[in-house]
């Protein structure tokens, strides 16, 4: 779009608009901020109109005016009487064992520990951490928020695997105050990451989502995290994705039985994932 | 994934939820007298039916999303209209209204009421076809009392051709609509029913109890066809019309012990079992208090449950829903 010389006076140039071949339009205006200083603003977005067909009478019924306590009330739903709940998992299984499902695991869980020590995370007690007594008192919600109970254990036993870390890396070194790291009140997410078996698969097609490498390799055991690189704009498969396990061995065996394998008309390759570090 | 809806509009346990013949709007009966109606696919509340000042029991909703009738423990059953929530009736009785239901055709209006006080339980039918505020007759056009145990919940048979009604000594019965006889009576369950709900052709039912088990009879012979046993008892028992063959079960551990427990030994999910093969296959958690009642989309696309904690929650089935298939 060509520019006013009288705008260039102002140092303001007008705003532009442009929509490229995904459909995506990008709006860039000018302005001069508070500090007197000149911003760049640009907006990208993306429209798609959705075509539904209602009955006729449904349709009549939209537009009804609300009655009762909602008179006058404007369209939408009020926050006051309609809220949206936390994700809810169905799982549907042909197995019919739904029932036994979490207490089984946990007792599988319990035999395979049944020999190794158990030492809980908040007062270093002989018991999992879940079942701390001071659970409440004391804080825990980093960890209790990414596990679920039946998974805990699992998680601990990694955290104390065989690795040799470091005292003062260690998980709540820093309360010890043995002189952490400084700005550390912790270990943040990204490091508990990076201290999780984590499988590279690269080769994948572009329609491949996360449920789709979920179920390619949770028969191999506990996937803890799965993450799916995707196109910004798109929103399709950038080709590759990372699955961190809560078990090495499992990792060992999901790189082995997949690498090489074809999925979706391509060859699969898997691979250790390096630290970002 | 599954994002409920949570709709906050009660202030006591939910009694009965209904959705109308095309499935976009809810409708939500409580303790707390009130009756809402909602929009199912986002959970916005369209409005309030006022007037009940007891616990409303039971509500329904004509094919045509005209005329809503609602049976209240004030001794009262009224019929609303449903777009702008104005009363255009309000029959009195002399107990508790237990159960209404409208005929297939929408013509007659069945209500039910308790045995309280020396009156004995009545079963009355009452004519709404045409209805405006001058026209509905305060008198029924039958009025039966029936013997036998307490009659906890009942709905019309295909055509108008029988009441089923299911008792408190877990018995169901068909009754004729003309002359209020027993033609059969068949004992399903050891304990009381506490719901019943057709199949889209009404020629099957499902009924849940206290027993911890749902059962789906056949109307025409009441013959049971299949059971469905849980380890709770059961307040509501739904079939899924379409998409997958499912029924859809909900209760939890009395109300009464509730406090004694948490809400995962409490049992308070919405158990899904493959309706032909009586296998369980998956639940649907959420509630903290027992489930009340279920209801389902007509068209299988979503279903909502009602607790006694007070909450409605709406379901939206994500993709993963339709693609399964039951292995045997």
């Amino acid at each position: 779009m060509p520019t006013n010389w009288a705008d260039e006076v102002d140092g303001i140039e007008a705003p532009q608009t442009f929509t490229d071949a995904n459909g995506i339009t990008t709006h860039i205006e000018f302005r001069i901020n508070d500090d007197g200083k000149k911003v760049k603003i640009t907006r990208r977005t993306r429209n798609k109109l959705i075509h539904d067909k209602v009955n006729k009478a449904v349709a009549a019924r939209k537009k009804w005016p609300k009655f009762g306590k909602e008179r006058g009330n404007k369209p939408g739903p009020d926050p006051a009487t309609t809220n949206v709940g936390d994700n809810i998992k169905l799982k549907l299984s042909s197995t019919g064992q739904v029932v036994q499902d979490v207490d089984e695991k946990h007792e599988a869980m319990k035999a395979q520990l049944q020999n190794k020590k158990i030492l809980c995370r908040i007062c270093k007690g002989d018991h999992f951490t879940t079942k701390c007594p001071y659970k409440d008192s004391l804080g825990m919600e980093d960890a209790a928020a990414t596990l679920t109970p039946a998974e805990e254990p699992a998680a601990e036993e990694q955290q104390g695997g065989s690795k040799y870390i470091a005292p003062h890396m260690r998980a709540g070194a820093s309360s010890g105050g043995v002189g952490g790291r400084p700005g550390s009140a912790g270990p943040d997410s990204r490091e508990k990451r990076d201290e999780q078996p984590t499988l590279r698969v690269t080769n994948l097609s572009e329609d491949v989502t996360e449920a789709d490498v979920s179920e390619l390799f949770k028969r191999f055991g506990h996937i803890s995290r799965v993450f799916l690189a995707r196109d910004r704009e798109t929103g399709a498969c950038k080709g590759f994705a990372f699955v961190s396990f809560t078990m090495r061995e499992d990792a060992l065996r999901a790189l082995e039985a997949i690498d090489g394998r074809g999925y979706d008309n391509l060859i699969l390759r898997v691979e250790w994932a390096k630290s970002s570090a | 994934m599954i994002r409920p809806i949570l709709l906050q509009g009660h202030e006591r346990s939910l009694t009965q939820i209904k959705y109308n013949r095309e499935g976009d709007l809810l409708f939500s009966v409580s303790k707390d007298h009130v009756v809402n109606a909602w929009f199912s696919h986002n959970g916005e509340r369209l409005g309030t039916y006022e007037g009940h000042v007891g616990a409303v029991w039971t509500v329904d909703v004509n094919s045509s999303s005209t005329l809503l009738v609602s049976g209240s423990a004030d001794n009262t059953a009224k019929l609303w209209d449903v777009s702008n929530g104005k009363c255009l009736k309000s029959w009195e009785f002399n107990t508790a209204v237990r159960c209404v239901q409208f005929s297939e055709d929408d013509k007659l209006v069945l209500i039910v009421t308790e045995p309280r006080m020396g009156y004995p339980a009545t079963l009355q039918i009452f004519n709404v076809e045409n209805s405006t505020t001058e026209t509905v007759s305060s008198e029924p056009i039958y009025d039966f009392h029936p013997e036998g145990p307490k009659i906890t919940v009942a709905a019309w048979g295909a055509l108008n051709r029988y009441i089923v009604a299911g008792r408190e000594n877990g018995s169901v019965a068909l009754i004729d609509p003309k002359s209020g006889e027993y033609i059969s009576t068949n004992k399903v369950h050891e304990l009381t029913l506490t719901d019943l709900q057709m199949s889209a052709d009404r020629t099957y039912f499902i009924t849940a109890s206290k027993d911890k088990s749902a059962k789906i009879l056949e109307t025409e012979s009441l013959e049971v066809l299949k059971t469905y046993t849980t380890d709770t008892p059961l307040n509501s028992a739904a079939i899924m019309p379409k998409h997958q063959e499912f029924v859809v079960v909900g209760g939890g551990q009395e109300a009464m012990d509730v406090t004694t427990t948490s809400s995962r030994q409490g049992k308070f999910e919405c158990r899904f079992w493959h309706k032909v093969l009586e296998e369980e296959v998956g639940r649907v958690r959420g509630h903290f208090g027992p489930i009340n009642t279920i209801a389902i989309h007509p068209d299988g696309r979503s279903f909502a449950s009602g607790g006694e904690d007070g909450y409605v929650r709406v379901h939206h089935f994500d993709d993963d829903f339709f693609t399964f298939k039951f292995q045997i």
